[in-house]
């Protein structure tokens, strides 16, 4: 009998509970604002901990990242390889074009042959001197008429564009390098998809602007043009002076014009001009 | 000490599956560590203490979740008393026991949340409260084999023993 009672006491207890619950839960729902003094102390308690310990979680996850998603991982990691091949392929499409650039193989006599400039003949020089002034950045060489030079030759190093003949004497050649202002080039801007901007390289050394750095060149584009830092600047072959696919530089920075509507890039010459000894005229004019 | 380690172990129980166990979540479903905690608690105390501590740690939870007053505060209460009359039952130191005792308790609260979250009108979708029961249960029951021996132990002979009077 008293277990009965107990019984229904609990029952009725039970269910006085959840209703109370419940009328709670409605009264104290999104949206209620009720006062919750208890709860903002433990949040403000807590906050610091909870911090530090997301802190922990994210440097748990990040590494050990590679554990808990591993499939996904391995995903991404077939993908960016897949990625990397088609990338390699570009890459190599594009070493090739700078290669055939780039391939001079010494020949007996001091001539040199690559695929683009097969055409034409080639002969070795040796710098003999540069411009005593500050002025202008002329090189001198040691080949002139008699070897067959003549002005507008182009001038290659073994890496890349030097500049041209701008006088010859008999023996002696002048040569205008492209870090000169007067020094321009048409050039053409292969990015990474491949795809050409042609342009002007200009040297940056100019009269009244000597403190600007020597050995700069400089190439000016339209804003929406596409080009990056690390692109290769080669010779377009327009213009009549250069052949195609000189190697000349790589551009290292690139500046919004003030007016906002071009853009300045500056390009590491593949050459050390500093430290150039040995060069290479190709006879465009001179072979002819 | 004992309950102020037990204060501690239920905070950090409360942060732990916002913070840590984020990362560690599959999909959407974290542990109720509160709850297995409760459960524990239950289980190494005798019922009256069980309960008290339950209705406590809900209600604390209920503040600091800040909405739904009194839902974990039910909900615990009634874990406590289910998980210590289980465990007068069940051998508490079998592991795979005690992962189903969890598991089983866990549900069940996770069931009695869920029902009082429709009946108080919480849009709930019922597929939702059994995925969340059954995962939630799991989760907790998984738990057990990485925290039930260093507690169990702690209750048995470390901080958590409960000393009678004269002893202290």
């Amino acid at each position: 009998m008293g277990k009965r009672v107990n019984a229904t006491g609990i029952a009725v207890l039970v269910f006085f509970l959840v209703l109370g619950v419940l009328v709670s839960m409605r009264l104290t729902g999104l949206g209620s604002h009720w006062p919750n003094p208890v709860g903002s102390a433990l949040q403000r308690i807590l906050s610091p901990v909870e911090n530090a310990l997301l802190y922990v979680g994210h440097g748990i996850r990040d590494n050990t990242r590679a554990l808990w998603s591993f499939h996904a991982l391995e995903a991404e990691n077939k993908s960016l390889k897949e990625q990397a091949d088609r990338l390699a392929e570009d890459n190599l499409r594009l070493k090739n074009q700078v290669l055939a650039g780039m391939r001079f193989e010494a020949l007996d006599q001091g001539e040199f042959r690559s695929p683009t400039l097969d055409k034409f003949a080639k002969v070795g020089a040796t710098i003999i001197n540069r411009n005593p002034t500050a002025w202008y950045q002329t090189l001198t060489l040691n080949r002139g008429s008699k070897d067959g030079v003549a002005v507008d030759d182009p001038v290659v190093a073994h890496l890349g564009l030097v500049g041209k003949v701008v006088a010859v004497s008999p023996t002696t050649s002048e040569v205008l390098m492209i870090l000169d202002s007067e020094g321009q080039v048409s050039a053409l801007v292969r990015g990474s998809t491949g795809e050409g901007t042609f342009g002007i390289v200009q040297g940056t050394y100019k009269r009244g602007s000597r403190l600007t750095a020597e050995g700069n060149l400089q190439m000016l584009f339209k804003r929406e043009d596409t080009v990056n830092v690390g692109d290769l600047v080669l010779t377009s072959g327009l213009g009549g002076v250069y052949p195609k696919d000189i190697p000349i530089g790589k551009i290292r920075d690139i500046r919004l014009d003030p007016t906002g509507l071009l853009k300045t890039a500056y390009i590491e010459p593949l050459v050390n001009f500093d430290s150039l000894e040995e060069v290479y005229i190709v006879k465009t004019v001179g072979g002819k | 000490m004992r309950h102020v380690l037990l204060a501690f172990l239920f905070l950090l129980s409360l942060v732990l599956p916002g913070t840590l166990f984020h990362f560690w979540s599959w999909s959407g479903i974290k542990p109720d560590l509160v709850m297995l905690l409760v459960i524990y608690t239950a289980m190494h105390n005798r019922p009256l203490n069980a309960v008290l501590y339950g209705a406590l740690a809900g209600l604390v939870e209920d503040f600091f979740l800040g909405r739904y007053l009194g839902m974990y505060a039910l909900t615990l209460t009634a874990v406590a008393l289910l998980g210590g009359w289980l465990a007068a039952r069940w051998y508490r130191e079998n592991f795979f026991l005690t992962m189903l005792v969890v598991f089983s308790v866990t549900a069940v609260g996770q069931l009695l949340v869920g029902f009082l979250g429709i009946a108080a009108g919480l849009p709930w979708l019922p597929s939702d409260v059994w995925r969340l029961v059954g995962g939630i249960a799991l989760y907790n029951a998984l738990l057990v084999p990485l925290t039930y021996p260093w507690i169990h132990h702690s209750f048995l002979h470390g901080w958590l023993r409960y000393r009678p009077k004269y002893e202290r």
